[in-house]
C-alpha cells in the first residue's frame, strides 16, 4: 500500500535561546488525517516545536519541511482586541486571499455569528479561543497546529472546538496538537508524542488505546526515557 | 507585485481601523503639536527674534516628536495577543508588513501634519499660503525619510522591555540629516527665497528618502526573526 505523502518533516531539527538549547535532534512526520498530540512537562519544548514547525522559529540546526499551508492556534489569539470578531477575520482573510463568505461561514460553525460584530475584548476566554481558530482555519490549511487548545474553556466550548477539529481530521487534514489535557483530546487524537527537555522520545499511535494506558507509558517515559 | 501591495494596503488599512478605535496615539500626537507650538512660541522674545527665524526650527520640532509618538506605536499594536505571529503565518512576503506599516504610519503623521500646519500660521503669522506647494514638498520628502527609518526601527525594539525610550534614542541620530535639511529648505520658503537656494538640501532629503528606503526593505525582514 502506498504511503501518504508527509505534509509535515522535520529532520534534525535544534533550538538555541542563546546558550540554551530547547530542542534537540527533533525528527518528526505529520500524516494527512493524523491528529498527533505532543504530551510533556513544562518546559519540554513543545510550544517552542509548535513554532518552529510553524515557522515562526528559525531552527538552529536541521530542517523543517511543509507541503500545503501550515496555520497555528497558540497561547495568545492573535487577534486585535480592538476591532470586532468579523473585522479581524476579514482582515486576516484578505491576507490569506480568502472570500469574505468564508468569514461569515466559519463565525456560523463556531458559534461566533451572533456576536460578530462585537470588539474582541469583549469576549470570554472561550469565544476568543473560537475567534482564534476561526482565524486559523481561514485558509483550510492542510496542518493546524494547536498549543493548548482547550486552556480555560468550558465543557460547551470545548465540545464546540473538539467538534471542529474531529470534522478537520475526518475531511484529511493533518494537526499537532500541544497540551496536558490528555483525556479530553483522547477521542481526537490519532498519535501521540512525548517529548521530554527538548527531546521527542517517541511517537506512538493510540490504536484505541486508554487514556490509562497512555498514561502509563508517560510516567515511564519521563522516568527513565 | 500586486498581491504584496494588495497585502500591504490591507495592513495599513487595519492599522488606521485600530488606530481610529483608540485614538490614542492621534490624541496624545495633537496635543503634543499643540503644546510645542504654544509654548515655543510663548518663549520667544518678539523684540529680539522675528517668528520667522524661530518658525522653521518650531515646525520641525513639532512634526519628529509628534511623529514619534505614531511610530512607537506601530508595531506596539502587533505585540498585544501576538498578532504579528497572525501576519506571519498567512503566505505574503514580509515586505509587504514593512510597505504596510509605512503607509499607516505616513497616513498618521500626515493627519498630524494637516492639523499643525494650520496652527502653526495662527501662531506664527508666516506667510504660507503662496508658498504652500514648496513647504508641501519639503514635508513630504522629510516625513517619508522619518517615518521609513522609524518604522524600521519601531519593529527592531518592539520586543524589547523599554521600547518606548528606545525608539526616541535609536532614532534621533538617523533623524539629523533630513530634519536639518528640512529646517534648511523650510527657513528658505519661509524667507521667500527661490527654492532653488535650497536645492542641495532638497538632494540631500531625496538621497536619504531613496537610500534609506532601500536599505530599511532590505533590514525588515531580519528584524522579525526571534
Amino acid at each position: 500500500m502506498l504511503r501518504a505523502e508527509p505534509v509535515l518533516a522535520a529532520r534534525g531539527v535544534s533550538r538555541r535561546y542563546g546558550h540554551r538549547r530547547v530542542l534537540f535532534d527533533v525528527n518528526l512526520e505529520i500524516l494527512p488525517g493524523q491528529a498527533l498530540l505532543l504530551v510533556g512537562p513544562n518546559g519540554a519544548g513543545k510550544t517552542t516545536l509548535l513554532r518552529v514547525l510553524a515557522g515562526l522559529l528559525r531552527p538552529s540546526g536541521g530542517s523543517v519541511e511543509r507541503r500545503g499551508s501550515v496555520s497555528m492556534v497558540a497561547h495568545h489569539s492573535m487577534l486585535y482586541d480592538v476591532l470586532t470578531a468579523r473585522e479581524n477575520l476579514r482582515f486576516f482573510a484578505r491576507l490569506h486571499g480568502v472570500a469574505r463568505q468564508r468569514v461569515d461561514e466559519l463565525l456560523e460553525q463556531l458559534g461566533l455569528a451572533p456576536r460578530a460584530d462585537e470588539r474582541v475584548a469583549a469576549f470570554s476566554r472561550g469565544m476568543t479561543q473560537r475567534a482564534a481558530i476561526a482565524r486559523a482555519l481561514l485558509p483550510d490549511p492542510e496542518l493546524l497546529l494547536l498549543d493548548e487548545p482547550l486552556t480555560g474553556l468550558d465543557d460547551a466550548s470545548s465540545r464546540v472546538v473538539l467538534d471542529v477539529l474531529a470534522a478537520l481530521r475526518d475531511r484529511g487534514r493533518a494537526m499537532a496538537i500541544a497540551s496536558h489535557q490528555l483525556a479530553e483530546l483522547m477521542g481526537l487524537v490519532t498519535a501521540v508524542g512525548f517529548l521530554k527537555e527538548g527531546r521527542l522520545l517517541a511517537v506512538e499511535p493510540t490504536d484505541g488505546r486508554g487514556t490509562d494506558s497512555i498514561m502509563g507509558r508517560y510516567r515511564s517515559l519521563m522516568a527513565h526515557g | 507585485m500586486g498581491e504584496m501591495l494588495r497585502a500591504a494596503m490591507a495592513i495599513a488599512v487595519k492599522d488606521l481601523a485600530v488606530e481610529w478605535r483608540t485614538k490614542t496615539a492621534l490624541v496624545s500626537s495633537l496635543a503634543f503639536a499643540v503644546l510645542v507650538l504654544a509654548v515655543l512660541f510663548f518663549a520667544r522674545d518678539p523684540t529680539a527674534v522675528s517668528a520667522v527665524d524661530v518658525a522653521p526650527g518650531a515646525l520641525w520640532v513639532t512634526f519628529t516628536f509628534a511623529a514619534m509618538i505614531g511610530l512607537n506605536r506601530a508595531f506596539l499594536m502587533e505585540r498585544e495577543n501576538r498578532a504579528l505571529d497572525g501576519i506571519l503565518l498567512a503566505p505574503v512576503p514580509r515586505t509587504a508588513l514593512f510597505l504596510g506599516k509605512v503607509a499607516a504610519n505616513l497616513a498618521f503623521v500626515a493627519a498630524v501634519e494637516v492639523v499643525s500646519v494650520p496652527l502653526f500660521v495662527l501662531f506664527y503669522d508666516v506667510p504660507l499660503w503662496d508658498r504652500l506647494p514648496a513647504l508641501a514638498l519639503v514635508i513630504g520628502t522629510a516625513t517619508f525619510a522619518f517615518v521609513v527609518v522609524g518604522t524600521l526601527l519601531s519593529s527592531m525594539v518592539v520586543r524589547t522591555r523599554f521600547s518606548e525610550i528606545m525608539l526616541p534614542l535609536l532614532l534621533l541620530p538617523f533623524l539629523v540629516p533630513p530634519v536639518v535639511g528640512a529646517v534648511q529648505v523650510t527657513a528658505r520658503i519661509l524667507a521667500g527665497r527661490p527654492l532653488s537656494e535650497a536645492a542641495g538640501w532638497l538632494r540631500l532629503l531625496l538621497a536619504f528618502d531613496i537610500v534609506f528606503f532601500a536599505i530599511s526593505t532590505l533590514l525588515f525582514t531580519a528584524t522579525l526573526d526571534e
